[in-house]
């Protein structure tokens, strides 16, 4: 793939380049950015999604929809089913009064069905509780909770939390029975990012008045966005007289209407997904807080939530190791390597820069220009891998695969 | 790319050289094993049962080591790290009916199961630790499988029974969930153990809408391991049955011939051919049972042996294919199987067996010696009773009645032993000193038809009521009643399920008959090399049936009953509040006074009407002819209002003297 192979000499003058620029960097960001450039310091190298359909009883069957629906959207775009959380309070698709049989709809047309055939949930009926919800965000789980129920992330994950049912001015319902409310979320995202469960979290809420569940967060690089402001409702989308229930939400229908038109390579940003929102067609004003998140989100591709799709360095020589909170020592070791074999060394230094420095990161990722080292990179295609395998002295190397 | 190259080389020789080895190598246990079989089976009641069964074996670690290329690794290390011995899983919706699709079977003792999930487990861990690895064992599985197991951690959901004479094992756990669902999800990780998991085989033609719009379905997953205990080393490792059992109701293809049976196909069941074999199973078999009863009726027709060249141009039903062997039982008079081998049909060539009927057939099932059936008596949300009822089948179980005429109590004649085992949730409190029988409509004495007994009763929030028992009965009772009776407890508000209002179930009941084996007398010695399916059926399986699940309705709470309390309460102090301060603290006279010095000032008409009615209220003789209209209410207000208040100061000194009273 279009890697520009670059003559000589001007490798080894980027070489310089970037070695000078990143003895700046080092010696500008060495001492007071400690504390914030920790979270950056890793790159995002996982993907994460919990799927949370808070209501149960028969009529709540358009929740359960919308779940589903955002669990194949994830599921398509690349994120397995050990790294997605699916939390379903009741049992739709296998309910006495489903005329469909281990079936559900997200549309009249009934020309797919959400359940398939491989469907995994990890969370039902009576297991879906606050208590397990916020275990589940913040990992305090007996020690006997099997893996598949935790939700293993790191300071490199990015997580989608989306969550669905009925709710009201800052909280939300479970199973009719007990509230999520806003300062419980908050606290939760609060000790997620104390302990490093993840790099960015994107919280996605389909229920009445969502924004007003987002009101009490304040932790870093969090985006939030729900299907309504504070005094609306959401409404459901249409019904379906063969199931006899209404089927999807609107804002959630609309978001998967963005979806379907997208693959796993589709560069399509965050923002064009906030704008696709129509409050006319909503009959809601969909509402996305930012003021937590750092990264302008027309460069966030919605593939960095919704799929599995991560950046990826390819260099020329071997892996230098694990790069995160300890690459500053590193830095010293590298420097050495990068000055003596001038040649192979661009891409050591250029990690080195990568995990050191958010600025770069963001610079880098915005184009080749960059020594065109970086790329955008779906780690599952063989395609792509034969076409690299290709390019002499080109390792590529695919993190936490 | 050269090394994946020689990877799937190195595979594909592997699995070229494997087959003859291990058919040999099954038969001595020192090779990995698996095999897939289909039972299908024409009901009495036009359905069809279909009963998949794979069946895989490992060795024993000590002779084969901890690496499998086909037992499931997720299951072998489950099996070590719980030290398991044996562990029986099933999931199960709809309810098996035992007296249209089998009681005394092999099939139906070993597979119709009770709604929800049902678990039981046998441990070889030091007795103090068995309850420890319950719990974790629950937790594992319930990852495993999709499910909630994990609810059968708490010791409110789990009992040890000792008398059944299935769960005759030390270190043994029983526990189930009547509500749990069963759906896709637990079918994915169960089909994900078996080898070629659904993408060939049999299990390819297991359409997810097919199997759950049946009138049954259970999916069930029994192991027994030899790793552990006394035995060790004995035997075959690991051996994990994986079965799934479905009643479904063909389609009628032709509206016109009620009367027939249905014809059907796999493919008009399921949607879906049998693409061929799975590559990596031993044996790979389609069977179709014809029942007893069926074979009886056949005869009868004329149809003398229904072998395989009078199948061909018998005149009341036409089979799809042609059956490789026959395997029917010894006796005459019996069940038969036609077998068919998958390893012919391919992709290209999928076998669709089928059976198409041109006669109307009707025959009956093997029966269960009893037909068992419970219920709730009583109403009110207090107490109530719960009854089991056996009502008999068969009227010649052994002695005729008359010898039994003669002495009430069968203790000598001839007697048929029922054990019957109920786990009871706590908080339906049984008195099982309140136990009775009636059998026949005759009350007993306990003693006299008890053999034996095990009962622990239940204790508030920590263990479930089990009730154990093995009852005597005579031969020749046509039914028996056992009645006891329960109060109904209370929950605390948090413990309350969301659902709460629509009842609590009570699990399945096992009703056991430990004199009774169902077990097929097949012609064929050496089946276990031919078919696994047919050499369980062969083995002494106890004949039980599980009784229905009670739905019991608690009182449950207001749920906003907090709320209501305080608006309410709140509503009620602030009108007593309210009206008594304003009754204390207004001055009639003062009020006058300053209203005539008003009147006097400005002699308006509103004035004038408010010192008319004060006068009113205080009764004193009308100035004015005319009566205004709205003065008798408002007087008789006033009136009451000090009636109130005399009232009140009457009750509280009541209540001060009472409690005066009271403290002394």
């Amino acid at each position: 793939m279009g890697l520009p192979k670059l003559p000589w000499r001007s490798q080894s003058a980027l070489l310089i380049f970037s070695f000078f620029f990143f003895l700046s960097s080092v010696s500008i960001f060495s001492s007071p950015v400690a504390a914030s450039s920790s979270s950056y310091s890793t790159m995002h190298n996982n993907n994460w999604a919990v799927l949370v359909c808070t209501s149960r009883f028969w009529f709540n069957y358009r929740h359960m929809a919308n779940t589903l629906s955002l669990y194949r959207t994830v599921k398509r775009l690349g994120i397995p089913d050990e790294r997605i959380i699916l939390m379903l309070a009741d049992d739709m698709a296998c309910n006495a009064r489903n005329n469909y049989p281990a079936q559900v709809f997200n549309n009249e047309n009934h020309q797919l069905n959400l359940y398939g055939d491989n469907v995994e949930v990890d969370y039902r009926g009576y297991e879906v509780t606050v208590e397990n919800f916020l275990r589940v965000l913040t990992g305090h789980h007996e020690t006997a909770v099997p893996r598949s129920k935790r939700l293993l992330s790191d300071e490199g994950s990015h997580i989608l939390l989306y969550m669905t049912g009925h709710g009201g001015d800052e909280f939300l319902k479970f199973q009719d029975n007990e509230e999520l409310q806003s300062h419980d979320l908050a606290d939760a995202v609060k000790q997620m990012k104390e302990k490093h469960r993840f790099k960015e979290l994107l919280i996605m809420v389909d229920t009445c008045q969502a924004a007003t569940l987002f009101s009490q967060l304040h932790s870093p690089d969090v985006l939030a966005i729900g299907s309504s402001k504070k005094g609306e409702n959401s409404y459901s989308h249409h019904l379906d007289s063969d199931v006899g229930v209404s089927v999807v939400d609107r804002f959630t229908f609309y978001t998967l209407a963005f979806f379907e038109k997208l693959n796993m390579y589709s560069n399509a940003s965050l923002s064009s997904l906030f704008n696709s929102f129509n409050p006319s067609l909503l009959m809601s004003t969909a509402y996305h807080r930012m003021d937590l998140y750092k990264r302008p989100l027309n460069e966030v591709p919605v593939t960095n939530f919704f799929g599995s799709v991560m950046k990826t360095i390819h260099t020329d020589s071997a892996y230098p190791g694990i790069f995160g909170k300890h690459s500053r020592e590193q830095i010293e070791t590298t420097l050495g390597s990068a000055n003596s074999n001038a040649n192979q060394g661009t891409s050591k230094s250029m990690i080195n820069q990568e995990s050191g420095n958010s600025n770069l990161d963001m610079k880098s990722q915005s184009g080749s220009s960059f020594l065109g080292k970086l790329e955008r990179f779906s780690f599952i295609t063989k395609k792509k891998k034969k076409v690299l395998a290709s390019q002499e002295r080109k390792a590529l190397y695919l993190l936490f695969q | 790319m050269d090394l994946r190259c020689l990877c799937l080389l190195s595979l594909l020789l592997l699995s070229l050289g494997f087959p003859p080895i291990s058919a040999l190598g099954s038969v001595a246990g020192t090779d990995e094993d698996f095999t897939e079989e289909l039972l299908l089976k024409p009901l009495p009641d036009r359905k069809v049962l279909s009963h998949f069964h794979f069946e895989t074996s490992a060795p024993h670690t000590s002779v084969y080591g901890r690496h499998h290329r086909i037992f499931p690794k997720a299951v072998y290390q489950l099996v070590h790290k719980f030290r398991i011995r044996e562990i029986e899983l099933s999931f199960t919706q709809g309810r098996w009916n035992y007296e249209r699709w089998g009681g005394f079977d092999s099939l139906s003792s070993q597979n119709a199961k009770p709604p929800g999930v049902e678990l039981w487990a046998s441990f070889d861990v030091p007795p103090d630790e068995v309850d420890l690895t319950w719990r974790n064992l629950t937790h594992a599985l319930s990852g495993l499988f999709c499910a909630s197991i994990n609810f059968l951690e708490s010791s409110t959901a789990y009992s040890a029974p000792q008398l059944v004479p299935r769960f005759n094992l030390s270190g043994i756990r029983y526990g189930s969930l009547p509500r749990e669902a069963v759906c896709t999800e637990n079918l994915t990780p169960w089909l994900k153990l078996l080898p070629c998991r659904d993408k060939a085989g049999l299990a390819a033609i297991l359409d997810r809408p097919s199997i759950y719009k049946g009138f049954y379905h259970s999916q069930r997953l029994h192991l027994v391991s030899s790793e552990f205990g006394p035995n060790e080393g004995v035997g075959a490792g690991i051996i994990l049955v994986q079965t799934l059992t479905t009643v479904i109701q063909p389609d009628f293809q032709s509206t016109d011939e009620i009367s027939l049976q249905p014809s059907w196909s796999i493919s008009s069941i399921f949607g879906r051919k049998i693409p061929g074999q799975c590559v990596l199973a031993r044996l790979s078999n389609v069977f179709l049972e014809l029942e007893k009863g069926l074979v009886v009726e056949l005869e009868k027709l004329g149809l003398e042996h229904v072998n395989m060249k009078g199948l061909s141009k018998n005149p009341i039903f036409e089979l799809s294919g042609t059956p490789d062997r026959l395997v029917g039982e010894v006796s005459q008079k019996s069940s038969v199987f036609y077998e068919f081998n998958v390893n012919k049909y391919a992709v290209d060539d999928p076998l669709d067996l089928g059976i198409t009927w041109k006669l109307p057939m009707v025959w009956s099932c093997l029966l269960a010696p009893f037909h068992a059936t419970r219920f709730l008596m009583g109403s009110g949300n207090e107490r109530g009773s719960i009854a089991i009822s056996l009502r008999s089948l068969h009227s010649d179980l052994g002695l005729p009645s008359s010898e039994f005429e003669s002495s009430p109590l069968a203790k000598h004649g001839c007697t048929v032993r029922v054990v019957i085992f109920q786990v009871v949730p706590w908080y339906v409190k049984v008195y099982y000193h309140t136990l009775k029988i009636f059998i026949d409509g005759k009350t007993y004495v306990l003693s006299d038809v008890i053999e034996k007994m095990h009962v622990s009763p239940s204790e508030d929030k920590l263990s479930p009521g089990m009730m154990e028992i093995i009852f005597r009965l005579p031969c020749d009772m046509r039914s028996a009643t056992i009645i006891v009776d329960f109060d109904k407890g209370f929950l605390h508000i948090d413990e309350y399920p969301p659902d709460a209002n629509q009842g609590f179930d009570i699990p399945s009941a096992i009703v056991s008959f430990p004199d009774f084996h169902a077990s097929a007398y097949l012609t064929d010695k050496s089946l276990s090399n031919e078919s696994l399916l047919l050499f369980r059926f062969q083995e002494k399986n106890h004949v039980q049936s599980y009784t229905e699940v009670l739905l019991v309705p608690l009182t449950t709470p207001d749920f906003s009953m907090p709320y209501n309390v305080i608006t309410f309460t709140c509503t009620v102090l602030a009108l007593y509040f309210g009206s008594l301060l304003n009754v204390l603290r207004r001055r009639v006279g003062e009020e006058e006074r300053f209203l005539k010095s008003e009147a006097a000032l400005k002699p308006g008409l509103l004035p004038k009407l408010l010192t008319k009615l004060s006068a009113k209220l205080r009764r004193k003789s009308p100035e004015s002819p005319q009566p205004p209209s709205p003065s008798p209410p408002s007087s008789s207000s006033f009136v009451s209002l000090r009636l109130l208040l005399k009232v009140i100061l009457v009750a509280v000194l009541a209540i001060v003297w009472h409690y005066y009273l009271n403290d002394n």
